[in-house]
């Protein structure tokens, strides 16, 4: 989507360590930096699976062209991909049978090769088969991944006696510690910067300004070349659209979920055509029990001239 | 009488970022500028408060690639042309701005400023790594190392490649500083069960892990994030002090931010005549921060309304911010102890390269803390790690639980839609990478050109596994060039080890990834095995 590019673009300047928004240079005699695609597959039939955070794992595979056609001939080609989750929690040695319980996830495009699995429970151990499901619903295992032990969330209910405290001093302590702001936003600079970066974007309305950071080297030097042909006249159009709202509302911006910064703000850029542009700005609150939307309407029209 | 104990830890890294193919390349500016910026004011800072015989403590963590960056004589050739313009052009702004204050004092500081990092670069044979050695020597400085490429460890699937990140990591380190590390950071502060496993193995004494690793460890930890405790394998991790982390990262009530503080985004690249600023552009000659900016942050305004930055301001802001920061510490500190029958330590860990970097004024922050809490407080002292466990070697028992210091505080920040795809290329390298030591290492003890090519392997798969280019996808910065990198290495690595068991191998091709993806010159493919 546009709006997608154009966000990134924004970030580009504001990088972490670096001062520019570009990457393209000036590379004397050498190609430049080669980017082959990686290959497509590598003729395995398996699955992995990756903790991502207490809620959340995600699972990879890949079918061998030799597993899919035995497959084929087994069952036709009547099948679907299916994985299924075992919860593997303090089991010893899994065999596919003996796990605490188990569901399935059906994987309705065969193209599918990987999925983010949300879990039904915190601090459990989690396994998964890779299979299909035939026409009848019986579930057949291709591969079967990795134990990922999760990691924890919540303060343990153990104490060891050697250690022990008092309940209510723990609390102090738990507090103390900063308890509330885990999990609460990162600190690391590429962010904060990035965020001061929308903000100085948000504030600074002046065209100057706001061009200064964003022509990446490639327009520029474009630019100069055009210069050089013959007498021209470009010009185009962009708007910012920017707002706030609560800080931990969900802001939806053309029905794309869009990040507000810290305090509640947004801003954004969007290149401006000729045509009549409905842009639909919702926002929903956390508990997601009130939204308000405001539409805009804009319409751009060009007219040229000869002389 | 002393009632606690700070630990500050300075975590310095970079991605491996060299590009001989090339006589400018934009993303080496990381580096150039992290030195000017960060790493040599800090050196500096610290030697400062030993002439001055102010304690102090510090533990700093240099990560192996960053650490290869500083001993790279091309990039120490790079970074010597890249100072001695900006001098130039420094020396030429203090003539431009000679009748006009405060812009002069403010040109006049970066004159300076410039002029000392040449001093001390000089000094050490254009290898910082030589005024570290020298601090590490004083015992006021605990220097650390990271896993090799800051390769991040709860997404590397085989135990075999999490050991060889970490074993590389600590023989870059004995190779650089001739000693073994005392302690390890691990890339993102991220940790997964029995990583200490392998840290007990490779006998670090301590490493660290985000505040929740330790408060929703098993069982409770006594002391909350202010003890450190010992993991099931013995070895010592200590926990982040989120209101220490909170106080300098936060964008409302964070130091940074101050509006006497300099503005970062408002730079002369952008602002002084093209003619003027070219010759200290890039080679494409498209404007960009130079590193030199004269306004300060002013207030929550557009760039166009900031106001010029005045020295004496930005100075005693930072001392006051220096004052508060050791004011919060004496009451955190006091209180802790009121509950607690032993010290308490809080640790603040911090990216170096914030110091400096970002908060232009960082630096002179550390200097002033480190010496208002020698000469004006008693409740508190400057800690190393291993001094605390000297007093406490007692400690609880606790398994950590899986976490990392990135959003959200897990690994979201490394594993999602921007960037999951990476893994399975990532995995499959490190399968190929144990098979084909387990295959050839016999064979490579006398055949040479086998063994380059293991190693260069080993090189190739390091330098895929840097959590930084998984991090830039993330954050939408410089994305182009991290997807090269990523792609790059992968198929450098596949091509190099398809040749190997073809037994067709390029000698050729192995020269050019020698020369060009040259990270650790004594890289060892037996880590793998």
């Amino acid at each position: 989507m546009k709006e997608e590019k154009e966000i990134e673009v924004t970030s580009a300047i504001s990088s972490g360590m670096s001062s520019g928004s570009s990457s393209v240079l000036e590379r004397k005699q050498v190609p430049p930096l080669e980017v082959r695609e990686l290959p497509k597959s590598y003729g395995d039939t398996k699955i992995v699976l990756l903790p991502k955070d207490p809620w959340w794992c995600f699972a990879y595979w890949e079918i061998s062209e030799n597993t899919f056609s035995e497959l084929r001939n087994l069952y036709g080609g009547n099948f679907k991909l299916s994985i299924r989750v075992y919860d593997v929690t303090n089991v010893n040695n899994f065999d596919g049978i003996n796990a605490n319980k188990f569901f399935d996830i059906d994987i309705d495009n065969i193209n599918v090769n990987n999925w983010y699995i949300n879990l039904p429970e915190v601090n459990r151990s989690w396994c998964v088969d890779l299979g299909i499901k035939t026409q009848d619903g019986k579930f057949i295992t291709i591969s079967r991944s990795n134990i990922v032990i999760m990691p924890k969330f919540g303060v343990s209910p153990l104490t060891d006696e050697q250690w022990a405290i008092l309940q209510r001093e723990f609390e102090r302590l738990l507090e103390m510690s900063g308890i509330s702001m885990i999990g609460k936003g990162s600190f690391d600079i590429a962010k904060l910067m990035k965020e001061r970066w929308e903000e100085l974007l948000f504030i600074s309305q002046l065209p100057q300004f706001i061009s200064s950071g964003f022509v990446s080297s490639f327009a520029a030097r474009q630019e100069q070349i055009e210069l050089a042909k013959e007498f021209f006249l470009k010009a185009d159009t962009e708007l910012i659209v920017y707002g706030e709202t609560m800080p931990d509302a969900k802001l939806y911006i053309n029905g794309d979920e869009y990040k507000l910064s810290k305090d509640g703000r947004f801003s954004l850029r969007i290149h401006l055509g000729d045509g009549t542009l409905h842009i639909p700005i919702k926002a929903v609150s956390s508990d997601g029990s009130m939204q308000k939307e405001i539409t805009f309407l804009i319409t751009r029209e060009s007219k040229e001239k000869q002389f | 009488m002393v009632e606690g104990y700070w630990c500050l830890v300075l975590h310095n890294h970079l991605p491996f970022v060299k590009h001989p193919e090339y006589d400018d390349f934009l993303e080496e500016d990381w580096f150039y500028e992290a030195m000017t910026e960060t790493y040599i004011p800090l050196i500096s800072v610290f030697q400062g408060l030993l002439n001055d015989n102010v304690d102090f403590r510090v533990v700093m963590s240099i990560s192996p690639s960053l650490a290869n960056m500083m001993t790279d004589k091309l990039l120490q050739d790079r970074y010597y042309r890249k100072l001695s313009k900006l001098i130039e052009l420094a020396e030429k702004e203090v003539w431009r701005l000679r009748h006009q204050e405060p812009f002069y004092s403010t040109a006049k500081i970066y004159e300076e400023k410039f002029k000392m990092c040449m001093q001390i670069y000089e000094r050490y044979n254009r290898n910082l790594i030589n005024a570290y050695k020298e601090l590490l020597f004083t015992g006021k400085v605990d220097i650390i190392t990271c896993n090799a490429t800051h390769g991040f460890l709860p997404l590397i699937i085989t135990e075999r490649a999490k050991k060889a990140q970490i074993r590389m990591g600590v023989k870059s380190y004995e190779n650089t500083f001739g000693k073994k590390p005392n302690g390890i950071w691990l890339a993102e502060c991220a940790y997964y069960y029995k990583v200490d496993e392998i840290l007990k193995e490779c006998d670090i004494k301590y490493f660290f892990v985000e505040a929740h690793g330790l408060l929703y460890g098993e069982p409770r930890p006594k002391y909350g994030i202010f003890a450190p405790v010992y993991t099931p394998a013995g070895v010592a991790v200590f926990a982040r002090d989120l209101e220490t982390a909170h106080q300098v990262w936060s964008a409302d009530v964070g130091y940074p931010g101050d509006p006497d503080y300099r503005e970062f985004y408002r730079d002369v690249g952008y602002d002084l005549d093209y003619e003027y600023i070219k010759p200290y552009l890039h080679s494409d000659g498209v404007r960009r921060n130079v590193g030199i900016k004269y306004y300060r942050v002013t207030g929550r305004v557009g760039l166009d309304k900031k106001e010029p930055y005045v020295p004496q301001w930005a100075q005693n802001k930072a001392a006051i911010h220096a004052g508060n920061f050791m004011f919060n510490r004496e009451h955190q500190i006091r209180y802790l102890r009121s509950i607690f029958d032993r010290e308490p330590i809080v640790v603040s860990m911090y990216d170096a390269e914030l110091f400096g970097h970002w908060w232009f004024e960082g630096p002179d922050f550390l200097n002033y803390l480190f010496r208002k809490i020698h000469y004006d407080q008693n409740v508190f002292r400057p800690i190393l790690p291993m001094e605390y466990l000297e007093k406490y070697p007692k400690n609880q028992i606790i398994q950590p639980t899986a976490s990392s210091w990135g959003d959200k505080g897990y690994y979201e920040v490394w594993l999602n839609g921007s960037n999951d795809w990476i893994y399975r290329h990532l995995h499959k390298c490190e399968e190929l990478m144990c098979a084909a030591v387990d295959e050839y290492h016999r064979i490579a003890a006398y055949d040479g050109i086998k063994k380059r090519v293991l190693n260069q392997l080993a090189r190739e798969l390091f330098l895929a596994q840097s959590s930084d280019w998984a991090f830039i996808m993330t954050t939408g910065t410089m994305v182009e060039y991290a997807h090269t990198r990523q792609k790059q290495h992968i198929n450098n690595f596949l091509k190099l080890y398809n040749q190997l068991k073809e037994n067709k191998i390029d000698e050729g091709f192995l020269n050019w990834l020698e020369y060009k993806d040259s990270i650790f010159p004594d890289v060892d493919y037996r880590v793998f095995l």
